[in-house]
């Protein structure tokens, strides 16, 4: 049985680059936008592999195994970035970062704007446990 | 004692390194600028003592000039000039009367610049000047000597702006500046015609003025073009005839300035430098005929505009424009003889030396009056002030009596000597031009006594009347300012006296400077003889008619000079009115410039900037262009990114 051609490995390929470039573009969580630009790294990582069993030489896998550490180095990189982003406005949604643009350019109306996040869960407030300790009553009350 | 002539040098440093303590002073406490006028004072002084050193190394020398190269300046292809000074009789003289004059000058502004916030600036500029003008004496070649040229320009400049603050002042220096700077031209390519003929290449001036180089240069048919090149220089510095414009103006600066500068010493200059290039002159009679006659018209001229001035001053400016007419008269009258030469140029030389005392004591005498008169110096304005001003009466009166050729003053003995040599010079073939001369000459000297006298007795006769600005309390100047006065006034009663009739002058500067810096060699004994006692007689007539027209027009008969100014309209208006020299250059000169100017301006406004500007407003559109696409959303980038790799793939595809 021969190997499958090369064509089915680049469809995979392009099939992956095209999720991630429609993912990167439409979507607006930051977490999302990463793993989409993710998705379009590895399906060119694909697409090296491919090739480099096609040429039958190693430089594609070479180049491939730069590519993940790269990837590594940068999720470790991005996710921070988006911490910060997430700290300063508590939210995700990249386009309320939208103030970084021209100073004189009129802002772009969000038209469906993400449900506003539920507001955080408010924990009963418990005493501290044990018992109450011992002390004078009339010490206290000497205001 | 070894020879002291290397300490030359001293001459022109020292009052450079008084220029540099005033101008440092400037930057110093207000308590401190008050003593900014020492530094200049024993700076000058002691270049006065070194300038006593200098003659006395002529004399030792006897004759043979001491020339010293200190150190080569630059060295340029064929070029190469030396920083090298010179003494002989001519520089020795030149350097004992402006340091002297200049001490007396810089000691009377102690006074009269009292209380000016610009005092130390004054006093470096006027130490800068006198360096720059006794550099201008001792220098030995051409390259030198048009520095220290420029350079006395340069402080006239700031001088006459020195309160530039006034719109009058800052014109005036700017006139001055570019009238003198026409003439420098000339000067200049004088320079380089005598360089480029030159058949060493040299600029020395022992090396030029050697007979056989002077013979080259009339073999080569440049020596007329190079005299008279060199001589709009000397016009445009010694302010005759066609460039005397800026003279008059100049008197917008401090009176010690008019005094030092205008009168006294830098507008010599040119005279100085004709008269140093003498053995070129010598050798071209047409070059003398233009001298004399440029010199000759311009004394009559400023002369005739001097009568019917009402500024004291510039009365005084344009006498001294036409005693600087004289002097170019004189050297223009050494043709034919060697003798005559010889005595046509120390005529010129002792005028300059006996004019330098007086004129200096006029303008000085004048300040004073300014200084009592809170600044008016408009003689309808005042007068009788003889009581007021005694000192300045007395010592103005000596300078007057100089000036306008009274008997035995100094000016009598020095402008006989000119007129002499003029009358010497009108006998034999072509004296006729020479005869023309003396006829206007001696016109003129009538003139010259008769306005000398009309400023005097405007001035200090007739009833007492003070303008409103001497705020009541005119009084007599502080000593500071009356000792130069009175030094000056013993200077020019007895200059003349002392050194012309014994030939004391005239012996010197034939002993120490024509013998070895002439090309022929002269008679050994006395080359006078030109003495003319028709002359005398008759200008001594002429000056004491003039003194006594203006005696009767201006005290006997007040009413007279109205009436007679009347009469003689159309004449008196084109006299009061500079005969519109300044009208006349404005309209066919300033005009001209200043629309030119105009055009450029609106060339260089409209169409060069505009040219500039709107490649500097490429960018700034481009960016106005694709400034929406800065619009914050990260998506719209990537989608930006995409659409930019699509086409970039299709053109790919599609090349």
């Amino acid at each position: 049985m021969s190997p499958p051609a090369l064509e089915n490995y680049l469809i995979v390929g392009a099939i992956l680059f095209a999720l991630g470039l429609v993912g990167f573009i439409t979507r607006r969580n930051m977490i999302i936008l990463f793993l989409c630009a993710e998705m379009m790294v590895l399906a060119v990582a694909v697409n090296l592999t491919a090739f480099a069993r096609y040429h039958g030489n190693l430089g594609g896998q070479v180049l491939t195994l730069f590519i993940l550490t790269v990837a590594a180095c940068e999720a470790a990189i991005a996710l921070v970035l988006v911490l910060m982003l997430y700290r300063k406005k508590h939210t995700l949604d990249v386009s309320v970062w939208q103030e970084l643009r021209e100073p004189d350019q009129e802002p772009i109306e969000d038209e469906e704007p993400l449900p506003p996040e539920p507001p955080p869960p408010t924990w009963p407030h418990l005493p501290p446990s044990g018992p109450e300790p011992e002390h004078e009553l009339e010490e206290t009350s000497h205001v | 004692m070894s020879d002291p002539a290397p300490i030359l040098w001293l001459i022109p440093a020292l009052p450079l390194a008084a220029a540099i303590a005033c101008g440092l002073a400037a930057f110093a406490y207000a308590d401190f600028k008050r003593y900014s006028h020492w530094p200049c004072v024993v700076g000058i002084a002691a270049a006065f003592l070194f300038a006593l050193v200098a003659l006395v190394i002529v004399f030792r020398r006897d004759g043979a000039a001491a020339v010293l190269t200190y150190f080569p300046w630059f060295q340029a292809g064929n070029v190469d000039v030396g920083l090298s000074l010179r003494a002989d009789g001519l520089t020795a003289v030149m350097l004992v009367m402006i340091t002297f004059i200049s001490t007396l000058i810089a000691i009377f502004s102690i006074g009269y610049m009292h209380g000016d916030p610009g005092y130390p600036r004054f006093f470096a500029e006027f130490s800068l000047f006198v360096f720059f003008m006794t550099g201008l004496v001792l220098a030995n070649n051409f390259i030198v000597l048009y520095a220290c040229w420029e350079g006395v320009g340069l402080c006239s400049y700031l001088l006459i702006g020195f309160w530039f603050a006034r719109p009058s002042a800052a014109a005036a220096a700017r006139k001055a500046f570019l009238v003198t700077r026409l003439g420098d031209i000339g000067l200049f390519l004088g320079i380089l015609v005598l360089w480029a003929y030159h058949p060493e290449r040299s600029l020395e001036f022992h090396q030029i003025f050697r007979p056989a180089v002077i013979q080259h240069y009339a073999s080569e048919g440049v020596l007329l073009p190079a005299c008279l090149l060199i001589f709009v220089g000397c016009v445009g510095k010694s302010a005759q005839f066609p460039l005397h414009v800026w003279l008059p103006d100049a008197m917008e600066g401090p009176t010690p300035v008019s005094a030092l500068i205008h009168a006294a010493t830098m507008v010599t200059a040119g005279v100085y430098l004709v008269a140093r290039c003498m053995p070129l002159f010598g050798q071209e009679e047409l070059a003398l005929l233009v001298v004399a006659s440029i010199g000759c018209f311009t004394a009559l001229l400023a002369a005739s505009i001097a009568v019917t001035q009402t500024d004291l001053k510039r009365v005084l400016a344009y006498s001294t424009v036409s005693q600087l007419g004289y002097m170019f008269l004189a050297l223009g009258c050494g043709v034919r003889s060697e003798r005559l030469a010889v005595f046509a140029v120390t005529a010129a030389i002792f005028h300059l030396f006996t004019h330098a005392f007086f004129k200096a004591l006029l303008f000085l005498a004048a300040g004073s009056v300014m200084h009592a008169m809170g600044d008016v110096i408009d003689m309808r304005r005042f007068g009788g002030l003889r009581k007021v001003l005694p000192t300045t009466h007395w010592t103005f009166l000596c300078g007057a009596g100089a000036l306008s050729g009274f008997p035995l003053l100094s000016g009598f003995w020095s402008k006989d000597d000119i007129l002499a040599a003029n009358y010497a010079a009108s006998h034999g073939t072509g004296g006729g031009a020479y005869m023309l001369l003396f006829v206007v000459a001696m016109t003129t000297a009538g003139i010259t006594a008769f306005y000398t006298a009309r400023a005097y007795f405007m001035t200090f006769h007739g009833p007492q009347r003070l303008p409103p600005e001497a705020h009541g309390h005119a009084h007599e100047s502080p000593p500071v300012m009356t000792w130069p006065l009175m030094i000056l006034a013993g200077g020019a009663l007895l200059v003349g006296i002392v050194l012309g009739p014994t030939g004391l002058f005239e012996r010197f500067l034939e002993r120490y400077w024509m013998k070895g810096g002439f090309p022929a060699s002269i008679s050994p004994e006395h080359a006078g003889g030109h003495f003319s006692f028709v002359v005398m007689l008759l200008s001594t007539v002429l000056a004491l008619a003039g003194i006594g027209l203006a005696y009767w027009m201006y005290v006997k008969a007040p009413g007279m000079a109205p009436l007679l100014a009347y009469r003689i309209k159309g004449l008196y208006q084109a006299s009061r009115s500079k005969f519109y020299f300044d009208e006349i250059y404005g309209a066919t000169v300033v005009g001209p410039a200043n629309a030119a100017a105009h055009v450029l301006r609106v060339f260089d406004q409209y169409i060069l900037d505009g040219l500039v500007d709107l490649i500097g407003s490429l960018p700034s559109a481009v960016g106005y262009v694709l400034r929406p696409a800065q619009n914050g959303l990260v998506q719209f980038y990537a989608l930006l990114m995409v659409l930019g790799l699509s086409g970039f793939v299709v053109a790919v595809l599609l090349r």
